[in-house]
């Protein structure tokens, strides 16, 4: 009797533990759990924010077509970096790659450069490839890929707007000291997370 | 003891079981209206047919296109109920990725190039819509169904953005566009991994 309530117990806890959901960190699962995930994923990086912002900014002191064009090729380009990051395809100096551009980018605003349109989304583009990388790299296992990526390139995409809304402030003088001295603060920032880097 | 333990396994089998959850779209909710609001709400159908519609609102001609994509919709639907299955969810979001870089781009490439983007997307929407019903009628309504969702959801943005006519309605199409190429392009890497 007492064998027999023992293998019952110890069946129970064999099934207590195997019907047990596993613990799944921070995996962003479901269509809801995904696109937050991934939206959340350029916010909560200060030296990803940085960049998008000095996109926006930047764009919107070269003005149109510049205004536009930039924030359309980031996130392509954006995701052929995540896709090398994704596939494992090692890309050296990642995190130096994304200080510098919120560094050059941040400088470009500040002091007020105008090169041709071709220079700017080519440097524009370059830098995504390396935000790209290390979003593809850090993606987590488990998550709902369509709604993360969809919320990842939706955040992205609201940054470079936020960045853009600002620097139409450039129309005014006023707005447009204030909009190079944001320029500055992003390159400063930029100086910070390169020496976080190497 | 062996009969409270047999007892005890077959619970412990049975609540082992995984529902069987059909691929709807909203659990509970199948047949005609599961198969309408399958193609807006499987994301990745829902990115095929917005890039689609996006992409035929950009063009002089668009009747055709539509054409097109209904045509080969039905087809795939076609060949579904006749239980051909084809992985093609990798197409399909090569496709949408094309699409958005061309609507992203403003760039109207050879009509039969667009005809024949459409006609992918349609079939590939279609060959990836597999009706999950208890009865074959079940499947054909849902089939029926989603014809007329996809259908109806790409005419629709399709409309709406034929009317986006201000320059910085456009401006907005052609960012939507990139989103969405950009998602399409992370969620391809993302099934080769």
């Amino acid at each position: 009797m007492v064998r027999s309530v023992v293998m019952v117990v110890g069946l129970l806890v064999v099934l207590a533990a195997v019907s047990a959901a596993p613990a799944l960190a921070h995996t962003g699962d479901g269509l809801s759990g995904g696109f937050i995930g991934g939206f959340g994923h350029p916010l909560f990086g200060p030296d990803h924010v940085a960049a998008m912002v000095a996109v926006g900014l930047w764009g919107a002191f070269l003005g149109p077509p510049a205004i536009w064009l930039l924030p359309i090729v980031f996130p392509l380009v954006m995701a052929l970096g995540g896709v090398l990051g994704i596939l494992g395809v090692p890309l050296p100096g990642v995190e130096i790659g994304i200080a510098a551009s919120a560094i050059v980018l941040g400088l470009m605003v500040a002091l007020a450069a105008q090169p041709p349109l071709v220079i700017a989304a080519v440097l524009v583009g370059a830098f995504a490839i390396f935000h790209g990388h290390a979003h593809g790299a850090e993606l987590p296992p488990g998550a709902n890929v369509v709604a993360f990526s969809i919320g990842f390139v939706v955040a992205t995409g609201l940054l470079h707007l936020a960045g853009i809304s600002f620097g139409l402030l450039a129309r005014w003088p006023a707005g447009r000291i204030a909009v190079r001295a944001a320029g500055g603060a992003i390159a400063l920032a930029g100086v910070v997370f390169l020496s976080a880097a190497v | 003891m062996s009969r409270l333990f047999r007892a005890v396994l077959a619970v412990a089998f049975l609540s082992r079981a995984d529902p069987a959850l059909a691929h709807l779209p909203i659990e509970g909710v199948g047949g005609f209206y599961g198969g309408l609001l399958h193609p807006i709400l499987v994301p990745t159908h829902a990115l095929s047919v917005v890039t689609l519609g996006l992409f035929i609102g950009r063009q002089r001609e668009r009747r055709m296109a539509s054409l097109v994509f209904a045509a080969a919709l039905v087809a795939g639907l076609t060949a579904i109920a006749l239980a051909v299955d084809v992985p093609v969810v990798t197409v399909m979001l090569a496709n949408t990725a094309l699409l958005g870089v061309l609507v992203a781009a403003a760039w109207a490439p050879p009509q039969p190039l667009g005809w024949l983007l459409a006609a992918i997307a349609g079939a590939t929407l279609a060959l990836d819509s597999p009706p999950q019903a208890v009865t074959i009628a079940e499947a054909n309504v849902m089939l029926v169904g989603t014809a007329l969702g996809a259908c109806l959801a790409v005419a629709v943005v399709d409309a709406i953005a034929s009317y986006l006519t201000k320059a910085w309605q456009q401006i907005a199409v052609r960012v939507l566009a990139s989103w969405i190429a950009a998602s399409a392009i992370l969620v391809l890497a993302m099934s080769w991994r």
